[in-house]
C-alpha cells in the first residue's frame, strides 16, 4: 500500500515545465540566470558584504555585534522578501510533485497572494517598528587606538553613509579596490548597495506596470466594441507622450524619493503589457473553452483571471523581463540626470554622473565600473527575456 | 487613401486633447499650489510684493475658479501656443522652444536617416547569411549594443575622446566652437558636423541595433513564405527573390517601428543633449526640471507629445503607401 | 532507359532531411516516368514524400536541412540534378512549371497579379513590356477569369481562393511549359471549385500539349483525370500502373487497402474497412518492407519484416487485357508476377 502511494504520479509535463526545459537547453541562458541569482545574493546580503562596522568586536572584554545591531528596516524587509521568495520556489517544486494539475493554478495563486501579503505586511511593520539607529561609532579608530580588539570586518570594510573628504576621488588602489567618489565613499561598497536600489526599482516598477497593464488589457480585450474603442484612445494618449518626457514631467512636480520613482516608472510603462494582453484576449475570446466558461455562468473575475489569463500571459512574462531591464535603465538615467534618488542613497546612475568632475577631470573609475554594472545587469535581463521568448515560441509552434 | 489620412487625423484630435488633459492633471495633482511653485524660491524675497504678485497670479491663472475652467483657459492659451513665461529665462516659453526645437529635430532626423540606412542592408544581409558567421557575430554585437546604456556610452566617449586625459579628437560640448561665428559657410558647416558626430552616434546606435534585429527577423519570416517559393519556381535568381519579393514585404512592418523608435529617441535626446551640452529641447527639459520651471516642463511635454503624434501619423501614411492592402481597404 | 515518349524520367531518387533529431529519409529510391502529353498522378498520404519528390524535380528543396543524396532526373536528355543553378533557373518557370497547394499565401501580396505574371514572361521570353502585359491578360482569359483587363491590375487580396489558384495556373503556363507540376492544386478549394480547376487543367493540357504531374491524396481525382498513377508509401513507391488498371486490379496490399476503404455509391456496409495502424515516423522506419506492420500478409512474414522489396516491373497478370496499356511496377514480395 505504502509503495503504491510513494510512486510519483505521471501527470506529464506542464506548460511551465516545458518552457523551463526549453529555456535551459542553452548554456547562455543558464549563465544569465546564474548571474541574476548572484546579483540577488549581493543585493540581499549587501549589509554583510560592505559595511564599515564589523561583524563582531570585543570592547572592554564584552562582545558586540555592530552589524546585526544596526540592520535597518529596509534590510529586514529585503531579508523577508528573500526568504518568502525562496520558500515560494520550494513550494512550486513541491506542487509539481504533489498537487494535481487541474487545481495547481488555484494553489499557485493562493500561495503567491499570501507571499505578497506577507512581504507587504512585513515591510510596513519593519518600517514602523524597527528604530532608525545612527551608530556613529568609529570602530576602525577604536581598533587602531587599541580600545577594541578581535574585530571581524565585512569583505569590503566601508559604508556609504559618511563622507571622508581626505580620500575623495582616488583611483583604484589597495585600500579602495575600485576607487572613491567625490565625497570619499568607496566605489565598490556603493556598487554593492546600489544593486539593491536597481533591483528593487526593477521589480516593483515592473510589478506595478504589469498589474495595471493586465487589468486594462483584459478588460479591453474581453469586452471589445465601445469599451475597447474608448480604452484604446486612453492607451494611445499614454503612448503619445514619449515615456521619458512623461517621467521627467512627473518627476518635476513631485518630491524625489525611491518609492515615487518606482511608482512613476510603473504607471508610465503599462501600455505595452496592456496591448499584449488585449491582443491575446481577443484571440482567446473566440476559443471554445472561453465560450464554455461563459455559458456555464462563471463570474467574470473567474473567466478573465483563472481561465483566460494563464493562456495569454506568456508575452507579458517576456515583456516583464525586458521591462525590468528597462526600469533599471530608466532609474539609472534619472539618477544620472539628478532626478532620481538623492545621495547618500547609492545608485549606479548617480555614481556614473560623477565620472566627469566639476573641474573637468575624467574620473574613469567612476564611469567604467558603475557603467559596467548597469550594462551587465541590463544585458543579462535582456538575454533572459530573449531566451524566454525563444523557449516559449517553439513550444507554441509544436502545440499548433 | 485620402479617407484613410483624414480618418487618422480625426482620431488624432481626441489624443491631442488627452495629452493636454494629462499634462494639466499632473501639474494639478502635484503637491503644493501652482502659484507658489511657479513663483519659485525667489518668491520669498519681498513678502509684501510677493503677496501682491501672488494675488495677481492667482487671478491671472484663474486659480480661484474651478479646475475644469482652469483647464479650459489653459487649453485656450496653449492652442495659441502661449505657454506662459519661463521663470528661469524670463521670456515667453514658446520663443525658447522655437530656438531649441530645430536643433533637436536636426539631430533626430539625421539619426533616423542613419539608422534606416544602416539597418536595412545589414538586416537583409544577416537574414540571407542566416546561421553563418556573419549572422551570428553581428547578432551578438547588435544585442550588446542594444543593451548599452546611452549615458554610459556618452560619458565614456567624452572621457576618452574629448578630454585632456586621453584623446582629444572631438569637442566635448556645444554645437559650434566659440569662434564659429567668424567662419565662412563651409568651415562653419564642417565645424557644426564635427560637433554633431558624437551626439548623433549616441542617438543612433541603440535604435539601429533594434531595427536591424527586426529587419532580420522579418526577412527570415518572409524568406520562408510560400510566395517566395513560387517566385523561385518561376526561375528568378536569388537576389531578385530576396530584394523584389521578400524585402518588399519585410519593409512594411519595419515602417511601423517608427512608432517605437521615435519616442525612444526623443526621450534619449534628454540624456544625450545634457551630456554633450547641445542646446536642444532635451537639454531644455533637463534644465526646466532641475530649476522647477513648470511652464517650460508642461510645454515640453505637450510639444513632445505633438511631435510624436506627427511622427506616428507620417509613419501611418508611409505604411498605407507601401502596403496595398491598406489603401484599398479604406477606399472601398 | 528508352526514350519512346518519355518526357521526364526519375531514376532512383533519394532525398534526406537532416534535423536535430536525426536524418529523415523523405524519399528513397523513387523511380517513375512521365510521358509526353499525359497526366501522371502521384498519390499517397500526408508525409509520404510526394511533395518532396515534386520539389526535387524543380530542385527547390531547401539545402540546409534537405539534400538530394542520390539519383538522376532525366529531362529532355539531360540530368537535372547535374545542372548548374543558372541552367536550372532557365528551366524553372519556362520548361517545367509548378502550381502550389495554398493559393492564399502563394502569391506575393504587395504586387498586382499582372506584375507577377509578367515577371515570369519577361524573365524567360524576349518580349517588350507591352507584349508581356498583353500575354498576361491572355493567360488570365485562358484560365477562365472573367474581365481579365480589369483583374490584371488587381492585388491578390482582392480575389477569392479559387481565382487566386487560377492566377497561379496562369503564371505557370505563361511560358507554355512542357511539364506542369500541380501539387495538391484542389485541396484548399471548395468542392464545387475543385471540378472547375481540374477541367481547366485538362483543357490547358490539350491546348498546350503539356504533361501534368498531379500530386494528390484524393483517389477520386486520380480515377477521373490521370492516365498513369504511382502510389507512394513512407518515402517509397509501392505501385505504378495505368489508372484504369490500378483501380480495377490493385496489386500492392496498401493500394488494395486504400481502395477498399473508399465509400462507394450502392455499397451498404455497417463499417468501412480501414488499414490498421498508422504511418511510420520518418526518423524511425520499420525494417524490411515499410508497410509490413499494417499489411495482412506482411505482419506475419519473416521476409517482409527483414528485406525491403524493390520496385520491379511485372508482366500484367489480370482479367481484362484491354487495360494493359502501360507498364506496371510493384514493390511487394507477394504481388502476383513479382517473383519469376
Amino acid at each position: 500500500m505504502n509503495q503504491q502511494m510513494q510512486k510519483k504520479p505521471d501527470w506529464g509535463l506542464s506548460y511551465g515545465e516545458l518552457v523551463w526545459r526549453e529555456f535551459f537547453k542553452s548554456r547562455l541562458n543558464a549563465a544569465c540566470l546564474i548571474f541574476i541569482v548572484f546579483l540577488f545574493a549581493v543585493a540581499v546580503l549587501a549589509p554583510f558584504l560592505a559595511n564599515d562596522k564589523p561583524f563582531v568586536i570585543r570592547i572592554d572584554g564584552r562582545l558586540h555585534f555592530p552589524i546585526f545591531a544596526n540592520l535597518s528596516a529596509s534590510d529586514y524587509s529585503v531579508f523577508l522578501a528573500a526568504i518568502v521568495g525562496l520558500t515560494q520556489l520550494r513550494l512550486i517544486r513541491r506542487n509539481r510533485r504533489k498537487i494535481e494539475p487541474s487545481i495547481r493554478s488555484d494553489v499557485l495563486w493562493r500561495q503567491v497572494t499570501i507571499s505578497i501579503a506577507v512581504i507587504l505586511i512585513g515591510t510596513v511593520s519593519a518600517f514602523i517598528f524597527v528604530p532608525r539607529r545612527l551608530d556613529a561609532t568609529d570602530y576602525k579608530s577604536m581598533i587602531v587606538s587599541g580600545k577594541a580588539s578581535g574585530a571581524i570586518f565585512a569583505p569590503v570594510p566601508y559604508g556609504y553613509g559618511r563622507t571622508d573628504l581626505k580620500s575623495r576621488e582616488q583611483p583604484p588602489n589597495r585600500e579602495h579596490w575600485l576607487g572613491t567618489d567625490d565625497v570619499g565613499s568607496d566605489v565598490l561598497c556603493r556598487l554593492i548597495h546600489g544593486s539593491r536600489i536597481s533591483l528593487s526599482v526593477g521589480f516593483v516598477a515592473v510589478g506595478i506596470s504589469s498589474v495595471i497593464g493586465i487589468i486594462i488589457g483584459a478588460i479591453l480585450g474581453y469586452f471589445g466594441g465601445g469599451v475597447d474603442f474608448a480604452g484604446m484612445r486612453i492607451v494611445e494618449i499614454m503612448m503619445a507622450v514619449p515615456t521619458f518626457f512623461l517621467i521627467i514631467t512627473i518627476v518635476a512636480f513631485f518630491p524625489r524619493s525611491l518609492l515615487n520613482i518606482m511608482i512613476i516608472i510603473g504607471i508610465t510603462s503599462w501600455t505595452e503589457d496592456a496591448r499584449f494582453i488585449r491582443a491575446e484576449f481577443f484571440r482567446l475570446r473566440r476559443q471554445d473553452f472561453v465560450r464554455a466558461a461563459v455559458s456555464l455562468g462563471l463570474p467574470l473575475r473567474s473567466i478573465l483571471f483563472r481561465h483566460m489569463l494563464p493562456n495569454g500571459i506568456a508575452p507579458v512574462l517576456v515583456n516583464a523581463t525586458f521591462g525590468i531591464a528597462g526600469a533599471i535603465f530608466i532609474e539609472s538615467a534619472l539618477s544620472f540626470l539628478g532626478f532620481g534618488v538623492a545621495p547618500p542613497t547609492p545608485s549606479w546612475g548617480q555614481m556614473l554622473s560623477l565620472g566627469v568632475s566639476t573641474t573637468g577631470r575624467f574620473l574613469w573609475w567612476l564611469t567604467l565600473f558603475p557603467g559596467l554594472a548597469i550594462f551587465f545587469t541590463v544585458l543579462t535581463y535582456n538575454l533572459v527575456g530573449e531566451g524566454l521568448r525563444d523557449a516559449i515560441d517553439p513550444r507554441l509552434r509544436k502545440a499548433e | 487613401m485620402t479617407t484613410y489620412i483624414v480618418r487618422r487625423l480625426l482620431l488624432m484630435i481626441p489624443t491631442l486633447l488627452g495629452i493636454t488633459i494629462m499634462v494639466f492633471a499632473i501639474s494639478r495633482i502635484a503637491p503644493g499650489d501652482p502659484v507658489s511653485l511657479s513663483m519659485g524660491p525667489g518668491g520669498q524675497l519681498d513678502a509684501a510684493r510677493a503677496a501682491d504678485v501672488r494675488k495677481a497670479r492667482m487671478a491671472l491663472y484663474g486659480l480661484d475658479k474651478p479646475v475644469p475652467v482652469q483647464y479650459a483657459k489653459w487649453l485656450g492659451r496653449v492652442v495659441r501656443l502661449d505657454f506662459g513665461d519661463s521663470i528661469k529665462h524670463h521670456r515667453p516659453v514658446i520663443n525658447i522652444i522655437k530656438e531649441r526645437l530645430p536643433i533637436t529635430l536636426t539631430l533626430n532626423i539625421i539619426a533616423f536617416v542613419l539608422i534606416y540606412a544602416i539597418s536595412l542592408p545589414l538586416g537583409v544581409l544577416a537574414a540571407v547569411k542566416h546561421k553563418k558567421l556573419f549572422d551570428r557575430a553581428s547578432s551578438v554585437v547588435l544585442f550588446m549594443l542594444w543593451s548599452l546604456p546611452s549615458m554610459w556610452v556618452g560619458q565614456m566617449l567624452i572621457g576618452y575622446f574629448c578630454g585632456p586625459t586621453f584623446k582629444s579628437w572631438f569637442p566635448p560640448a556645444g554645437l559650434s566652437s566659440n569662434y564659429a561665428e567668424q567662419l565662412a559657410f563651409f568651415p562653419w558647416l564642417t565645424d557644426r558636423l564635427w560637433h554633431l558626430v558624437l551626439p548623433v552616434f549616441c542617438l543612433t546606435y541603440s535604435g539601429f541595433a533594434y531595427l536591424t534585429k527586426q529587419v532580420r527577423a522579418g526577412m527570415l519570416d518572409n524568406l520562408r513564405a510560400d510566395y517566395v517559393r513560387t517566385a523561385r519556381a518561376k526561375g528568378l535568381s536569388n537576389w531578385v527573390v530576396v530584394f523584389r519579393h521578400a524585402f518588399r514585404n519585410s519593409v512594411i512592418p519595419v515602417i511601423t517601428i517608427v512608432a517605437t523608435l521615435l519616442p525612444a529617441m526623443l526621450g534619449g535626446s534628454v540624456i544625450i543633449e545634457s551630456i554633450f551640452s547641445v542646446p536642444g529641447m532635451g537639454l531644455l527639459a533637463f534644465e526646466a526640471v532641475t530649476t522647477r520651471d513648470y511652464n517650460v516642463v508642461m510645454a515640453v511635454a505637450t510639444i513632445g507629445g505633438v511631435l510624436n503624434l506627427i511622427g506616428l501619423l507620417l509613419g501611418d501614411i508611409a505604411y498605407a503607401v507601401v502596403d496595398p492592402r491598406i489603401s484599398f481597404e479604406s477606399a472601398e | 532507359m528508352s526514350e519512346n515518349g518519355d518526357l521526364l524520367s526519375i531514376e532512383h531518387l533519394s532525398v534526406e532531411f537532416f534535423t536535430e533529431d536525426g536524418a529523415a529519409k523523405a524519399v528513397q529510391d523513387v523511380s517513375l516516368k512521365i510521358r509526353k502529353g499525359k497526366t501522371f498522378a502521384l498519390v499517397g498520404e500526408s508525409g509520404c514524400g510526394k511533395s518532396v519528390t515534386a520539389l526535387s524535380i524543380m530542385r527547390l528543396i531547401p539545402e540546409p536541412p534537405g539534400k538530394i543524396t542520390s539519383g538522376k532526373i532525366i529531362f529532355k536528355g539531360s540530368d537535372l540534378l547535374s545542372l548548374t543553378e543558372k541552367q536550372m533557373r532557365r528551366i524553372r518557370g519556362d520548361k517545367i512549371a509548378m502550381v502550389f497547394q495554398e493559393p492564399m499565401t502563394s502569391l506575393n501580396p504587395v504586387y498586382t497579379v499582372g506584375e507577377q505574371i509578367v515577371e515570369a514572361i519577361e524573365l524567360h521570353q524576349k518580349k517588350t513590356a507591352e507584349q508581356a502585359w498583353a500575354d498576361a491578360v491572355e493567360m488570365l482569359q485562358k484560365v477562365g477569369i472573367a474581365d481579365p483587363q480589369q483583374r490584371v491590375v488587381e492585388y491578390p487580396h482582392q480575389m477569392s481562393g479559387g481565382m487566386r489558384q487560377r492566377v497561379m495556373v496562369a503564371m505557370a503556363i505563361s511560358c507554355r511549359p512542357a511539364l506542369l507540376i500541380a501539387d495538391e492544386p484542389t485541396t484548399a478549394l471548395d468542392v464545387t471549385i475543385q471540378a472547375q480547376m481540374l477541367d481547366l487543367l485538362d483543357h490547358l493540357q490539350k491546348e498546350i500539349g503539356m504533361s501534368i504531374l498531379l500530386i494528390t491524396h484524393d483517389l477520386g481525382i486520380v480515377a477521373e483525370r490521370a492516365n498513369e498513377v504511382a502510389v507512394m508509401y513512407a518515402s517509397r513507391i509501392a505501385e505504378v500502373a495505368g489508372s484504369d488498371a490500378l483501380f480495377a486490379e490493385p496489386l500492392h496490399p496498401y493500394t488494395q487497402g486504400l481502395l477498399k476503404s473508399l465509400p462507394r455509391l450502392g455499397l451498404s456496409v455497417k463499417r468501412l474497412p480501414t488499414i490498421s495502424g498508422t504511418v511510420p515516423d520518418p526518423l524511425h522506419f520499420p525494417a524490411g518492407c515499410k508497410f509490413h506492420p499494417r499489411c495482412p500478409i506482411g505482419c506475419n512474414d519473416k521476409r517482409c519484416q527483414t528485406v525491403e522489396p524493390e520496385l520491379r516491373k511485372v508482366d500484367w497478370w489480370g482479367k481484362d487485357p484491354t487495360l494493359q496499356n502501360c507498364e506496371r511496377y510493384v514493390a511487394c514480395w507477394y504481388a502476383p508476377g513479382y517473383e519469376t
